[in-house]
C-alpha cells in the first residue's frame, strides 16, 4: 500500500481498489454491499471465486467496522456533557409538573376544597420507598379512579434492589413505608400495595458507607 | 413528610429505574437520562445534519418530546433505543424541511471526491479518515451514507426524506461507498 504520510502525492494517482463491474467479475458495489448485508448468503461462487470480489468485500466490510464505531469515537472525543450543558436543555424544556389527576381531601369546612395531585402522591410514595436501605422507586402506578373518595385503589410500584441484600425483606418494608406515609397524607383507600423489583443495582458511594456503617 | 428521607443518589440506577421515576415526574431521575444519553444523541445528530447548531436545535426538541411523551412509554428498560427514534426521527424531519426549503440546484454542490484530496498528513486514525473522507463527498452522497450506515434507515425511507426513488438512494450509495473506500485504502 501507498504511505500515508506522504501527503504530496495526490489521491488520485495512488493504486487504489478497483471497483468498477469490469474490475469485479461483472458484480456493481451495489450487489456487493447486498451480498455483505446478507451475510454472504446464499452463497454466489461467482462472487466468492472472484480475488477482486474479496477484496471489495473485505473494504467494504472495513468501511462498515469503522462506520459502527463512529459515534462511540465521536462521544468520547466530545466535550463531558457538563451542568451548564444539561442545564441549558433542563431549563428550556420548561418540565412542567406532571399534577395528573386531582385526589381530593376531606376538609372540616363543607365549602372547602382540598386536593392532592396524583403526581404529588407519586412524590410521597418515591420518597417513602426509597427511604427503605438499598431500594430505588421507578415507575410508580394506581389502579381505581383516585379522584373519586373511598374508591378501592390498588398502589403498583417498580423498585430497583441494591445487590447483595435479602430482597424480599427490602420489598415488604417498601410496601409498609408507603403505606404509612399514604395513611398520613392521604384518604386513599388502599387496598393492595404491590412492589415488583425489576432491577439489581450496585451500590453508589453513598450506600456502601451505608452498608459499611460509615457516617 | 414526617422523616426528612435522604436523597438517594440516581447516577447509578437503571434505565428503567429511571425512565420510571422521569414517566411520573421526577424531574433529577429525568436530568441524569440527558447526562446519560444526551452526548450520544448529539453525536448522532451531528453526524446526520452535518450541522453544530442544527443539531443543538435538534437535541433540544428531542428531549422536549421526550419528557411529555415518557408517561407512554411502557417499558423503561428501551429508553435509549427509544431517545435514538426521537432524535432521528427529528433529523429526518430537518432534512425534507431543508429539501423545501432549498432550491434544488443548490443542494448539488461538491467536486468529485479526487479533486478535493483529503489532508492525509493530518489523518490520525481510521476514525479520523472516515471523517475526512465523509467531509469531501457530495452532499446527497454523504447523506445517503450517513442515513444508510448510521441512521439504518431503508432505502424506501431515504429516498422519501431526500425526495428521490429507492433506485436512486441505491446509485448514491454505491457511489459514496466507492468513494470512501478509495479514501480509505489510500490511507491503509
Amino acid at each position: 500500500m501507498t504511505n500515508p504520510q506522504d501527503p504530496a502525492t495526490p489521491a488520485s494517482d495512488r493504486a487504489v481498489l478497483a471497483l468498477e463491474p469490469g474490475d469485479l467479475s461483472g458484480h456493481t458495489i451495489d450487489e456487493l454491499s447486498d451480498y455483505l448485508d446478507a451475510g454472504r448468503l446464499p452463497a454466489n461462487p461467482s462472487i466468492d471465486q472472484s480475488a477482486s470480489c474479496q477484496l471489495a468485500l473485505d473494504a467494504l466490510a472495513r468501511l462498515r467496522e469503522v462506520a459502527r464505531t463512529l459515534l462511540d469515537v465521536d462521544v468520547r472525543n466530545a466535550p463531558a456533557a457538563d451542568d451548564n450543558w444539561v442545564h441549558r436543555i433542563l431549563d428550556n424544556i420548561g418540565l412542567e409538573a406532571r399534577a395528573g389527576r386531582d385526589i381530593p381531601l376531606r376538609h372540616p369546612a363543607p365549602s372547602a376544597e382540598l386536593v392532592l395531585t396524583e403526581g404529588a402522591v407519586r412524590g410521597i410514595i418515591r420518597t417513602a420507598g426509597d427511604s427503605i436501605d438499598g431500594i430505588l422507586i421507578g415507575r410508580c402506578r394506581f389502579s381505581g379512579d383516585v379522584s373519586v373518595p373511598g374508591e378501592p385503589i390498588s398502589v403498583s410500584v417498580e423498585a430497583s434492589a441494591v445487590w447483595g441484600k435479602p430482597i424480599m425483606a427490602a420489598a415488604d418494608r417498601v410496601r409498609q413505608a408507603i403505606h404509612r406515609e399514604l395513611q398520613t397524607h392521604t384518604e386513599l383507600n388502599v387496598t393492595d400495595i404491590d412492589v415488583t423489583v425489576h432491577d439489581i443495582h450496585m451500590a453508589d458511594d453513598a450506600e456502601a458507607d451505608d452498608q459499611a456503617g460509615v457516617r | 413528610m414526617t422523616t426528612a428521607a435522604p436523597v438517594r443518589p440516581l447516577e447509578n440506577a437503571h434505565d428503567r429505574t429511571l425512565a420510571g421515576r422521569a414517566a411520573d415526574g421526577d424531574v433529577r431521575a429525568f436530568e441524569v437520562l440527558v447526562r446519560r444519553y444526551g452526548p450520544l444523541m448529539r453525536a448522532y445528530a451531528v453526524r446526520i445534519l452535518q450541522s453544530n447548531d442544527e443539531s443543538d436545535d435538534v437535541l433540544q426538541e428531542s428531549f422536549i418530546v421526550a419528557w411529555r411523551q415518557l408517561p407512554d412509554l411502557d417499558d423503561g428498560g428501551v429508553v435509549k433505543s427509544w431517545l435514538m427514534r426521537i432524535v432521528s426521527r427529528k433529523c429526518l424531519d430537518r432534512i425534507r424541511a431543508r429539501r423545501e426549503h432549498v432550491d434544488i440546484d443548490d443542494v448539488q454542490p461538491a467536486a468529485p471526491a479526487s479533486q478535493s484530496p483529503p489532508r492525509l498528513a493530518e489523518v490520525h486514525s481510521t476514525y479520523d479518515a472516515l471523517g475526512v473522507a465523509l467531509r469531501t463527498l457530495p452532499e446527497n452522497q454523504r447523506e445517503c451514507w450517513v442515513l444508510r450506515e448510521i441512521a439504518e434507515y431503508s432505502y424506501e425511507d431515504i429516498g422519501e426524506a431526500i425526495g428521490v426513488p429507492a433506485s436512486t438512494v441505491r446509485g448514491l450509495l454505491a457511489r459514496a461507498r466507492k468513494n470512501l473506500i478509495h479514501q480509505m485504502e489510500v490511507w491503509r
